[in-house]
C-alpha cells in the first residue's frame, strides 16, 4: 500500500471516479476538493506506521477527492453518488484512529464530517443532540457551560469527533463511572447506500428488535455515515475526590478494584500503573517509585460519592500516597508527544489495548509483555489498567524497538503486533478494548470472531452491496 | 529524586541501550533532536479544540498539524510552493491558540513562515496580498490612504493604528479624551504603520522596512511613552521590533496597560451585565491573559459574565484569512458571538479590529475606552 506521493498523484483514477466527482462538484461546489494539498491531507489517520512511511516519503493511499459536507442532505448526496458510480467512500472525523480506519485505501472519496457541528441540550431528558463532526473537547465545554458533563473523555477529546466516537466505540478516561460512549448513545441518524437517511429515535428504551443503535456502534463507516447523535448527560459533579495508592504487587492493586466494584462503588478514573509505567509517569512521587501506582477520582453527588470514597479506602490494598500524584495525571493527561520525538529517529513505538475478564488478568498481562518483548529489536514493554468493570479490566500496552538489522520498521512493528495478538487470543482476552479494528488489526478478527466474522461480513454486504463505503476496512 | 528518563535506563539496560536503543538515548540525553515543523506534523492535533479555523472550517489540510504536515511537504519539495498549497498555510489567524494547548508550545504560525517568506521571496503571492504590500509601500497605510493628521509634540504619543484611523476615527477622538482626562497630555503624529500585516503574511523584508520607517518617525518626536488602541501594534513595536534589531527609544504601552496602573484611583461604578473579549494579541501575546477581565472588576456594581470560552479569535486576525477567505472569517467571528451571548449581550474589547468583527447580530461590542469613558462622564 506505500507509493510515493508522485506516484499515487499520477494513478489512474478508478472506473466512475471521473463522474461521480463531476457530479459531487455540482451538488458541493467549492466543497469538493481535488486539490493535492487536501488529498494529501487525507491520505492517513493516526495510524502509527503510517507516519514511518510518510517521513520517507511514502503515504498509505491517496483519495480522488475530499468532499466536506454541511448538512445531512449534502452526506446523503455523497453516499447516493458513491453508490451510483461504484466508488469508494470513507467517513472522515478527526483522523485520530491509530488503526487506519479512515485510510482511504482504494482511491475514491473522503467525507470529512467536521462541518456538521450543530448542538442542542434537552435539560429536563438529559439529553444532548449532536452532528456528527462537533469536535470532542467543544462538546464538554458546552455543556460544562450548562451544568453538565458527557462524562466521556478520551486521550483524543482534542482532536476527534462525536462521530468517531460512535464510529469507532471509544471510551474514555472516566469510564468506569460512566462508561464508554455506547452507554451514551440513545439515538443517532446516518446515511446509508444507495442514499438513504435512516434515524433510531433516542427513546430511553426501546424493545423493537434487535437494537439497531448498537449496530452503528463500532461500525468504523463500513455501513454508513453517521450523522447525528443523541448522547447522555449527566449533571456535572458536585464532588470530586482525588485518591492515589502505591501497592507492592499488579494483583493487589487489580483485586482491590475488583472488590471495590463488587461492593457497588464507582470511581470514574481508574488507573493502575505496572512498575515501569509507575517510574515512567510518577517519578517526581518517590514513595510510589518502584511500586504499583494507582490514581483514582471518585465524583459525582456529593454523599453519594463520599459514600464511594469511603469504600475505596476500605477495600484499597495499598499505602495512600494523597491527591498530588492524581493532580499530576490531570495535567499531563494530554500531553502527546512520543511520535513526534521518537518516530524521526526510527523508534517504532505503539500501543495495544484488550479486555480479559479478572480470571485470566495477570496471567494475560504477564504473557502479553513476555511476547512483546521475545520480538527481536523491542526494547520495552508495559502497561497500565485504565477500564474496569465487574467482569474484568482493559490492558493498555506500551512498546517500543528499534528494527533489526535487515528488518524494515514495518515488519518489526507487524511482529510485535502479532505477537501480542495472539497472547492475548491465547490467555483468553479480546483483541480490541476500545481502538477498534481498522484496517491494521483486521488480520485478527476472524479467529476472534470464529464462525460470527461471516455474520458480519454478510450483514456488511447486505446494507452495501456494492462495498463503497470505507472497502477493505475490518472485513474482507 | 530519580530522573525523568530513569525508568527507561532501567528498563533498556545499558548493553541494550548501547546496541539497539543507541538513537533513543540520544534523543532522551537531548543530544538528538527533532526539528520543530517534523514534531509538529506528527502530531495527532492535540492543540485542534483550540485552533478556531479548525473548529469552523473544520479541515484537516488547514488544522495545526496539517499546516506542518503541508509545510514540510513543500520544504522537501513534494508539494509545489503555488498557491493551491500556500492557501492551507494562509488559512491561520497567527492567534497562538494553538500555543496554549501544545506540549512542545510551538506556535504553528512561527514555524510556517519560512514557507511563507520563501513564497514572496520567489513572487508567489495571492493578489489580495499583494494590494496590502502596495498600500503599505506607497502610503504607508495598509488601506492605501496615508494618514492626513499633523504631527503634534510632547512627552506621551498615542498612535492610533491603521484600523483605528480608516475605520474607527471617533475611538481615536475619545482614546485622547479618555487619556487627557486621566491626565495625560497626549499628542498625535503624522503615522505610518508599524509593519505586522507585512509580517503577517510573509514579506519580512517589506516588514523590516516599515518598521525602520515607522521608527525613526516615533524617535524622532522625543516621545518618552507610546500607548495604542491595537494590541497588536504595541506587540510590534514591544515584542518584533526588537527580534529584528529595529529600536524603537519610548516605551510602548497598550491603552489596557496603562488603565491598570491607574484604575483602582478612579473609583468607577455602574450597573448591569458585561461579558469580554479578550483579543488575542493582548491575551497571549502581550501576556495579558487576566488584564481586560481585571479591569471590568474594578468597576463597583458590574456584573461580569465570562463567555463560554475564554481565548478565541474574533475571526479577523493574523492579516491573511480576512483578505484570503472573508466568508470563512465571517464564520469564525459568528461562532465567537455564540459563545460570548453564553455570558451576555453587551461585551467589552479591547482591540478595534475584534470590536469591529463582533459587533451586531444581537451584541453590542463597545471598546474598554469607550465603555470607561461613558462611565467618566456620568
Ligand atoms: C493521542 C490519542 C489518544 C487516544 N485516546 C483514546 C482513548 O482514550 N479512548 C479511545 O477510545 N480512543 C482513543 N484514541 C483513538 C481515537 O481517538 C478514537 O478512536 C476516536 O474515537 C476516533 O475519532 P475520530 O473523530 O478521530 O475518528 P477518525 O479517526 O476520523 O475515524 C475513525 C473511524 O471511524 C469512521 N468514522 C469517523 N466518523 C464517522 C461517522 N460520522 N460515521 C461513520 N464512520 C465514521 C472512520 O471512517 C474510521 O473508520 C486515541 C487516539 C490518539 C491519537
Ligand atoms: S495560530 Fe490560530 S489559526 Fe493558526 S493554527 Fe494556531 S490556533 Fe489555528
Ligand atoms: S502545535 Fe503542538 S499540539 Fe498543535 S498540532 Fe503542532 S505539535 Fe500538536
Amino acid at each position: 500500500m506505500t507509493l510515493t506521493f508522485d506516484e499515487v498523484l499520477k494513478r489512474p483514477k478508478r472506473d466512475g471516479s471521473d463522474k461521480a466527482i463531476a457530479e459531487l462538484k455540482s451538488i458541493l461546489g467549492d466543497r469538493a476538493s481535488t486539490k493535492p494539498a487536501d488529498l494529501f491531507s487525507y491520505s492517513h489517520d493516526y495510524w502509527l506506521i503510517t507516519f514511518h512511511w510518510l517521513l520517507k516519503g511514502k503515504v498509505p493511499a491517496l483519495p480522488d477527492a475530499v468532499v466536506f459536507p454541511e448538512s445531512e442532505e449534502d452526506v446523503v448526496a455523497a453516499v447516493r453518488v458513491a453508490h451510483e458510480h461504484g466508488v469508494p467512500i470513507y467517513p472522515y472525523g478527526g483522523g485520530s484512529g491509530v488503526l487506519g480506519a479512515a485510510v482511504p485505501e482504494y482511491g475514491g472519496i473522503v467525507i470529512d464530517l467536521k462541518c456538521l457541528r450543530d448542538l442542542r441540550l434537552y435539560d429536563d431528558d438529559l439529553m444532548v443532540e449532536a452532528g456528527a463532526g462537533v469536535n470532542g473537547y467543544y462538546i464538554e465545554e458546552y455543556l460544562n457551560r450548562k451544568g453538565y458533563t458527557l462524562g466521556h473523555f478520551p486521550q483524543s477529546l482534542y482532536p476527534s469527533t462525536v462521530g468517531g466516537w460512535v464510529a469507532t466505540k471509544a471510551i474514555g478516561q472516566f469510564s468506569t463511572k460512566y462508561g464508554g460512549i455506547e452507554d451514551m448513545v440513545l439515538g443517532l441518524r446516518a446515511a446509508i447506500p444507495p442514499g438513504k437517511l435512516i434515524e433510531l429515535k433516542p427513546h430511553p428504551r426501546t424493545a423493537t428488535g434487535p437494537d439497531l443503535r448498537k449496530f452503528f456502534v463500532g461500525s468504523e463507516g463500513i455501513f454508513g455515515i453517521v450523522t447525528k447523535v443523541w448522547l447522555k448527560v449527566r449533571p456535572y459533579p458536585e464532588e470530586r475526590y482525588l485518591l492515589s495508592f502505591a501497592s507492592e504487587s499488579l494483583e493487589d492493586a487489580l483485586d482491590s478494584v475488583r472488590r471495590i466494584l463488587r461492593r457497588g462503588a464507582r470511581p470514574a478514573v481508574v488507573r493502575i500503573y505496572d512498575r515501569v509505567e509507575t517510574k515512567r509517569h510518577f517519578y517526581k512521587f518517590e514513595e510510589m517509585y518502584g511500586k504499583i501506582g494507582t490514581v483514582m477520582i471518585v465524583e459525582g453527588d456529593s454523599r453519594l460519592a463520599k459514600a464511594e470514597k469511603e469504600t475505596v479506602e476500605e477495600e484499597f490494598r495499598g499505602t495512600p500516597t494523597g491527591e498530588e500524584p492524581v493532580r499530576h495525571w490531570l495535567e499531563t493527561r494530554f500531553n502527546v508527544k512520543e511520535i513526534s520525538e521518537f518516530a524521526p529517529v526510527g523508534v517504532v513505538i505503539d500501543t495495544i489495548e484488550v479486555a480479559v475478564n479478572w480470571n485470566g488478568a495477570m496471567n494475560l498481562y504477564e504473557n502479553v509483555i513476555r511476547a512483546m518483548k521475545s520480538v527481536k529489536g523491542t526494547l520495552m514493554a508495559s502497561a497500565h489498567a485504565s477500564h474496569f468493570y465487574d467482569q474484568g479490566v482493559c490492558f493498555y500496552f506500551t512498546f517500543a524497538g528499534v528494527p533489526p538489522k535487515g528488518r524494515s520498521a514495518e515488519e518489526f512493528y507487524n511482529e510485535v503486533w502479532d505477537a501480542a495478538m495472539r497472547a492475548t487470543l491465547e490467555s483468553g482476552g479480546t483483541i480490541s478494548h476500545h481502538h477498534g479494528i481498522g484496517r491494521h488489526r483486521k488480520r485478527w478478527l476472524p479467529e476472534e470472531l470464529g464462525d460470527a466474522y461471516e455474520v458480519l461480513r454478510k450483514i456488511k454486504l447486505a446494507i452495501d452491496e456494492k462495498d463503497v463505503m470505507n472497502p477493505g476496512n475490518m472485513v474482507v | 529524586m530519580p530522573g525523568k528518563w530513569d525508568w527507561l535506563k532501567d528498563e533498556i539496560g545499558l548493553s541494550n541501550l548501547l546496541t539497539g536503543g543507541r538513537m533513543l538515548f540520544k534523543v532522551i540525553q537531548g543530544k538528538l533532536s527533532v526539528d520543530d515543523l517534523t514534531k509538529c506534523a506528527l502530531c495527532p492535533n492535540m492543540c485542534r479544540h483550540a485552533c478556531p479555523v479548525s473548529i469552523v472550517e473544520g479541515r484537516e489540510t488547514t488544522s495545526p498539524a496539517g499546516k506542518a504536515r503541508v509545510a514540510l511537504m513543500i520544504r522537501e519539495g513534494r508539494l509545489k510552493l503555488d498557491p493551491d498549497n500556500l492557501e492551507p498555510l494562509y488559512t491561520c489567524l497567527g492567534c497562538d491558540l494553538c500555543t496554549l494547548y501544545c506540549p512542545f508550545e510551538f506556535s504553528v504560525a512561527d514555524f510556517i513562515r519560512p514557507v511563507k517568506e520563501e513564497a514572496v521571496s520567489k513572487g508567489v503571492v495571492f493578489e489580495e496580498f499583494r494590494e496590502v504590500f502596495e498600500n503599505l509601500e506607497t502610503s504607508g497605510d495598509v488601506y492605501g490612504k496615508a494618514d492626513s493628521g499633523a504631527d503634534g509634540s510632547g512627552i506621551v504619543l498615542y498612535f492610533r493604528g491603521c484600523t483605528v484611523r480608516n475605520e474607527r476615527p471617533e475611538l481615536a477622538e475619545k482614546t485622547v479624551e479618555f487619556l487627557r482626562k486621566l491626565g495625560y497630555d497626549v499628542f498625535t503624529v503624522k503615522e505610518t504603520c508599524c509593519g505586522l500585516p507585512a509580517y503577517n503574511l510573509g514579506n519580512t523584508e517589506l516588514f523590516k522596512k516599515t518598521a525602520r520607517k515607522a521608527a525613526d518617525k516615533l524617535n524622532a518626536t522625543g516621545a518618552e511613552l507610546i500607548v495604542t488602541s491595537c494590541p497588536s501594534c504595541a506587540y510590534t513595536f514591544r515584542v518584533l521590533y526588537p527580534k529584528y534589531g529595529i529600536k524603537l527609544k519610548p516605551q510602548v504601552l497598550h491603552i489596557t496597560e496603562l488603565i491598570g496602573e491607574v484604575i483602582t484611583g478612579l473609583k468607577l461604578s455602574s450597573e448591569g451585565t458585561v461579558t469580554y473579549h479578550n483579543p488575542c494579541k493582548l491575551a497571549i501575546h502581550l501576556g495579558e491573559k487576566e488584564l481586560l477581565r481585571s479591569l471590568l472588576e474594578s468597576v463597583e456594581g458590574l456584573e461580569i459574565r465570562e463567555p463560554r470560552r475564554e481565548l478565541f479569535c474574533c475571526g479577523h486576525g493574523g492579516s491573511a484569512l480576512s483578505r484570503l477567505k472573508p466568508e470563512l472569517a465571517e464564520e469564525i467571528a459568528a461562532e465567537r458571538r455564540e459563545q460570548l451571548k453564553d455570558g451576555a449581550t453587551r461585551v467589552v474589547t479591547a482591540c478595534p479590529s475584534c470590536e469591529l468583527a463582533l459587533n451586531g447580530d444581537g451584541l453590542e461590542v463597545v471598546d474598554i475606552v469607550e465603555f470607561l469613558l461613558e462611565m467618566m462622564k456620568k
